[in-house]
């Protein structure tokens, strides 16, 4: 090893060294001078291929199950761990805050893309910008789905300054469609600015409705032209609620911004993380008590318009065969709702919209977890199928699967139907089918 | 909250207690009970100090007689705030039947109260504002003239009215006061409070101070005179105490000081003419003063004592001053022919190391003083001044520092070495001749410390390896432990790292420094890192003259603009203030989010005193191991003295000082649980055992086998790793069983059942 040592240095030009007696006295440090370096030659020319696994470290996602064998890590188990730790925790502070707690359910969001130089970080598959446009597709998809009375903006950070990709709109797909167009990163992160232009949108809406920024924060520093502290106070009188979610690691302004305005500051580990974490986002927060005052709104319900009538588009601006809506106040023709009456401003929306927000309202309650557990002679008193999908609840050694009851009509669920039932049903079928019985 | 330990009832000002500092409060009790010395290393973040003061109060309460003083002393006025504020809260959980007095100490610049004497700018300049206007003879005259005629300080007069009806008059009721609060009851009662405060530490429970009121001769003699032997004395943060000790006993002269010197000489030999021609009297009574051997003070009014003799109290000879010394003119010729001898001793070309033995002998040969008058140089100085009524006292800090190496070079003769450097190392072209009367045991100043008290504690984050503290100042703990901490996650993560990601290693041994390659590859390191790492970043190197080099190399590779692209960098320099200034647009920078890299230095300031906690500090990275000057004649002097005396191998110390030094450097980054932080040792000696082991053991237990031979895009990928996992939410108080917060219920289950611990 020493001799390959030596040529190293010999070819970096070393500098000759001190005489030896000089060197002695050079003292502590080096006179134990056993030389280790090893690996020398080591991992420096990769192979392309080689470096995909170093990189993937896809051996990590590998365990050892009891007999030796290596399996997958089990990811069920762990997935529903983690769902229902947000769901009790959801439960909890929804419990605690008061019994009958308000949402907001009218949101006008700004989603605040960073397109910075550290969004084309490759530690997100194929690179974070790709990663972060595929999932925010995902989010306004839900987004409108659980929001459907709710608008949603996007706005791009990059190269220092930011700039609004959409305005406040209700339609998903040119949401989408104007983001997948922009998609390349370059120069520095603002948040300031971002806050600032969000800010002069967002202060202008009514104040029915609840002004919320979501940032999508890839880079670790912010490039201001001012004091962002005076900004982050400004959010904060405007009641904007901002949340970040970071893709690298905890920065203080964030969070400060977040604890400010009382948001929530995320930051994702990994690719489905980020998922997660932004999907969380998608169902209406509770309402901020101080500005939480029930007033009315006046909302339209448009009649669906007969097929083959030709008329005047409000939001195109030309004439249209069939379709669409017409505002109940000043019969102007809208293509999609929910929306806004472009002529008098009405706020026009169907009642199924209404209905599809009004399960936020009333949560069905988290189911207690079954333990495993139990002594047999219990056990065998319990069903033995799912109530939602009639699967099996014993696995093949005779144990039950870990399973969930709902704690009003005691029926027992497995652990897919448990995240059916609250994120998609909204209902528990065991508690509706009972009432059907007795009334 | 409120539990017993064995026999003594704990009062506690939080709800919950770390199962670390239960321990810690239990070794230390039973260090009071065996009334002995200890040595304890606890992380910082565990609350060290609330342990502490809680455990020593308590111990108090249950045991009142002999009452037990505490004595904390403190590194900076910083942290004796930090201090006096934890007792303040611990006070208010005290039953109120247990309310004890606890005050702060620190010198006139801090405590004085008069606009006047506060505008000077040094402390050496309020000392000497102070006394011109109490010193006992500008008082005699004020009384003497009209009011007014001759300024007096207010605060003092009115204070010593006060205190004249008897020492109950000025009594503090209990409570504890810093500072601000003496100085606010100062104002308020028109009290001086810096000699309230001197009044009020012989009635304390609880006197907070520095170091030095303990430790160095000069002022221990004067403030630390009548402390009882019940007295618990916590050295804390004292993991250089042995360089305090040192520093205590040094003295080191220039050619400045002895200009400055003669001019003292000068000024004083007029004055003595002037009080001639018109008070003959005075300097007659002096040398009968001190033909009878009178000790200068016990008689001296408050505000005239000065600081006292330099060397330790037992070695004084209790003898009258020598004959030869005794008149003030011959005294002063003796001075001058000292001062003269040492402008010659400064005049050489070479580096000369001597023992005290042949300097004092050479002295007397050459200029005719022998080691008695060198020994008492300081004393008759001091009362030649006050005769000659010199309030002035920073103007004469010249001859008092002559003076005062001349008693120390009279009194000692083993364990200092004298050193002359005709110019400083790294600048040979610059004649800049030093003398120094280096101290190089640590043991000589602690000693009287260690022999007056009942228990010293010394206590820090670092003070491993823990077995080589006993040896270096000589003494028989009867406890000494390292407690590590209980953590609900792993918020710390040190790495070493050995080679760049080129796989070549990188250190800074003398012989690699240099090489363009390390250079590089520590450059990169730092750049990858600042792309990785959000808000502050702090790299330590291991000497100004490393720092100036590397970061020049880095300027011209073009690698510090491209740092600067991530984050801005800002640099320790040895001006106090421009450090300051860098230091606060630095936190600046990492608050509104622009993130910052902070170079500084080993053994620097901002090493030793600065916290780097929370977002201000999120990885630390150590280049290099931080040995000393190891070509400094004074370390070399040392090392010889060390072997010889205490045994101690020169490779052992020299290793053990630099990783306290790292260790302390790393250790800024966290400062309490709920923190994290990365540490990187850039150096590929760092993976070696010897070295490695003698980190403290809470790095230790935090430090993997995968993370001992990293490069530096490993350390990258586990640095990524690491930040994103430490962003998650976490559950303070731990769960199962990793309890870290234990309640009051807790202890009383862990009371019951002794065996089942921990």
């Amino acid at each position: 090893m020493s001799g390959s040592v030596a040529v190293h240095r010999g070819s970096l030009g070393f500098p000759a060294m001190g005489g030896g007696e000089e060197r002695r006295k050079r003292g502590g440090d080096d006179e134990e001078e056993e030389e280790e370096e090893e690996e020398e030659n080591g991992v420096r020319g990769m192979e392309a291929w080689e470096r995909a696994y170093a990189d993937e470290r896809s051996w990590e996602a590998l365990q050892e199950d009891e007999s030796g064998l290596l399996r997958p890590i089990d990811t069920k188990t762990l997935v529903h761990a983690q769902y229902r730790r947000r769901l009790l925790l959801r439960s909890a502070a929804a419990s605690s805050a008061a019994p009958r707690i308000q949402k907001g359910l009218i949101r006008y969001l700004y989603v605040v893309i960073d397109l910075s130089r550290a969004a084309s970080e490759m530690d997100f598959r194929p690179s974070r910008m790709v990663v972060v446009a595929k999932c925010v597709e995902v989010f306004i998809r839900e987004f409108f789905d659980q929001n459907p009375l709710s608008h949603i903006g996007m706005v791009t950070i990059k190269d220092g300054v930011a700039q609004c990709l959409t305005d406040l709109g209700g339609s998903p797909d040119s949401q989408i469609k104007s983001l997948l167009g922009k998609l390349e990163c370059s120069g520095d992160a603002s948040l300031q600015n971002a806050l600032e232009l969000v800010y002069g949108y967002l202060s202008q809406i009514p104040s029915y409705g609840h002004r919320e920024v979501l940032i999508l924060y890839s880079a670790l520093n912010t490039c201001d032209p001012g004091d962002i502290m005076e900004t982050v106070q400004q959010c904060k009188k405007a009641k904007i609620r901002c949340s970040v979610i970071g893709l690298s690691a905890e920065i203080y302004i964030c969070k400060h911004l977040c604890e400010e305005t009382g948001g929530s500051y995320t930051v994702a580990l990994d690719e489905s993380h980020f998922k997660e974490l932004l999907l969380e986002h998608a169902p209406p927060p509770p309402a901020i008590a101080e500005y939480a005052a029930a007033n009315l709104i006046r909302m339209g319900f448009p009649q669906r318009g007969a097929d083959g009538v030709i008329s005047i588009c409000s939001c195109h601006k030309e004439a249209k065969v069939g379709g669409g809506y017409t505002c109940p106040r000043c019969k102007a023709r809208v293509c999609e709702l929910p929306t806004e009456c472009q002529i008098c401003g009405l706020t026009l929306v169907s009642s199924p919209h209404l209905a599809r927000s009004y399960h936020h309202l009333f949560p069905v309650t988290p189911f207690n977890e079954v333990s495993s557990r139990i002594p047999t002679k219990w056990s065998q008193k319990l069903p033995q199928t799912c109530y939602g999908c009639q699967q099996s609840l014993v696995s093949h050694g005779g144990k039950s699967d870990p399973h969930v009851s709902c704690p009003k009509c005691n029926q027992h669920f497995c652990l897919d139907c448990d995240i059916y039932i609250h994120e998609s049903l909204h209902n528990c079928p065991g508690c509706e089918s009972q009432h059907g019985s007795t009334t | 909250m409120k539990f017993q330990i064995e026999d003594v009832t704990v009062y506690f000002p939080y709800d919950y207690i770390y199962p670390e500092q239960y321990e810690y409060m239990v070794e230390l009790k039973r260090a009071l009970d065996a009334r002995g010395h200890c040595l304890l290393e606890m992380p910082t973040g565990t609350g060290k100090t609330v342990a502490l003061l809680s455990l020593i109060t308590s111990y108090a309460l249950a045991r009142p007689s002999p009452p037990l003083k505490l004595l904390y002393c403190t590194r900076t006025v910083h942290e004796m705030e930090k201090t006096l504020a934890e007792l303040r809260l611990l006070h208010s959980h005290l039953p109120p039947t247990h309310r004890s007095l606890a005050l702060g100490l620190s010198s006139r610049k801090n405590l004085c109260v008069n606009p006047y004497v506060l505008s000077s700018a040094s402390r050496d300049s309020v000392d000497s504002a102070c006394r011109r206007l109490t010193a006992s003879w500008v008082r005699a005259a004020a009384a003497e003239q009209p009011p007014g005629a001759v300024p007096t300080c207010s605060f003092f007069e009115s204070y010593d009215r006060a205190a004249s009806s008897g020492p109950d008059a000025v009594l503090l009721p209990p409570g504890v006061y810093t500072l601000g609060d003496l100085r606010a009851l100062g104002r308020e009662k028109g009290w001086c409070p810096y000699f309230l405060a001197r009044q009020m530490i012989r009635y304390a429970n609880v006197v907070v101070y520095s170091y030095q009121y303990l430790l160095d001769p000069k002022v221990a003699g004067i403030i630390s005179r009548e402390m009882q032997r019940e007295c618990v004395v916590v050295f804390d943060e004292a993991h250089n105490i042995d360089n305090v000790c040192i520093e205590a006993l040094s003295v080191s002269v220039r050619r400045q000081t002895l200009d400055g010197a003669t001019r003292n000489l000068h000024r004083m030999a007029q004055e003595i003419d002037r009080f001639k021609a018109t008070d003959a009297s005075r300097l007659r009574a002096e040398y009968n003063r001190l033909v009878e051997g009178l000790a200068q003070r016990g008689n001296l009014a408050l505000t005239d004592a000065w600081l006292s003799n330099p060397a330790l109290p037992d070695d004084i000879l209790k003898e009258a001053v020598p004959g030869n010394i005794r008149r003030a003119e011959h005294f002063l010729s003796v001075l001058r022919r000292l001062v003269q001898y040492l402008k010659g001793r400064l005049q050489t070309e070479n580096v000369e190391t001597e023992r005290p033995v042949d300097f004092v002998a050479s002295v007397s040969s050459q200029a005719g003083i022998d080691q008695k008058m060198l020994r008492f140089c300081y004393d008759r100085l001091h009362s030649l001044m006050l005769t000659l009524e010199i309030t002035d006292t920073d103007e004469f800090l010249h001859i008092q520092t002559i003076c005062d190496f001349a008693t120390l070079v009279g009194t000692y003769m083993q364990g200092f070495s004298i050193i002359i450097e005709p110019f400083d190392e790294r600048m040979p072209h610059i004649p800049d001749p030093v003398l120094q009367l280096s101290c190089h045991d640590a043991s000589l100043a602690i000693k009287p410390v260690f022999d007056r008290f009942q228990s010293v504690i010394i206590t820090s984050g670092t003070l491993s390896p823990i077995d080589l503290y006993p040896r270096l100042l000589n003494f028989n703990p009867v406890i000494s432990r390292s407690f590590t901490m209980s953590l609900t996650r792993d918020c710390i993560c040190p790495m070493v790292l050995t080679r760049g990601s080129d796989q070549l290693p990188v250190s800074t041994k003398f012989d690699m420094r240099s090489d363009p390659g390390v250079v590089r590859n520590y450059g990169r390191l730092l750049l990858e890192m600042v792309a990785a790492v959000p808000d502050g970043i702090v790299c330590f190197f291991v000497s100004y003259s490393y720092m100036d080099g590397i970061v020049n190399s880095w300027n011209e590779m073009g690698i510090l603009q491209d740092v600067m692209q991530h984050k801005l960098v800002f640099i320790e320099t040895q001006d106090v203030v421009e450090t300051t200034l860098a230091l606060d647009n630095y936190r600046r920078a990492c608050d509104c989010g622009r993130g910052a890299v902070f170079f500084s230095v080993a053994r620097g300031k901002v090493a030793e005193g600065i916290d780097f906690d929370r977002h201000y500090g999120r990885l630390v990275i150590m280049f290099g191991v931080p040995f000393q000057y190891t070509l400094s004649r004074i370390l070399i002097a040392r090392l010889e003295y060390l072997r010889n005396t205490f045994q101690i191998k020169e490779g052992d110390f020299l290793t053990f000082d630099a990783l306290r030094q790292a260790a302390q450097c790393v250790g800024r980054v966290i400062r309490s649980k709920a923190d994290y932080g990365m540490m990187i040792f850039a150096d590929k000696r760092y993976s070696r055992h010897d070295k490695r082991s003698k980190l403290p053991g809470w790095i230790l237990s935090h430090l993997h086998d995968a993370h001992l031979n990293l490069s530096t895009d490993m350390a990258l990928h586990i640095a990524r790793e690491f930040l994103r996992r430490m962003a998650q939410p976490y559950d303070k108080a731990g769960t199962g069983g990793r309890k870290t917060l234990l309640s009051q219920e807790d202890l009383e289950k862990m009371g019951e059942d002794p065996m089942n611990m921990f």
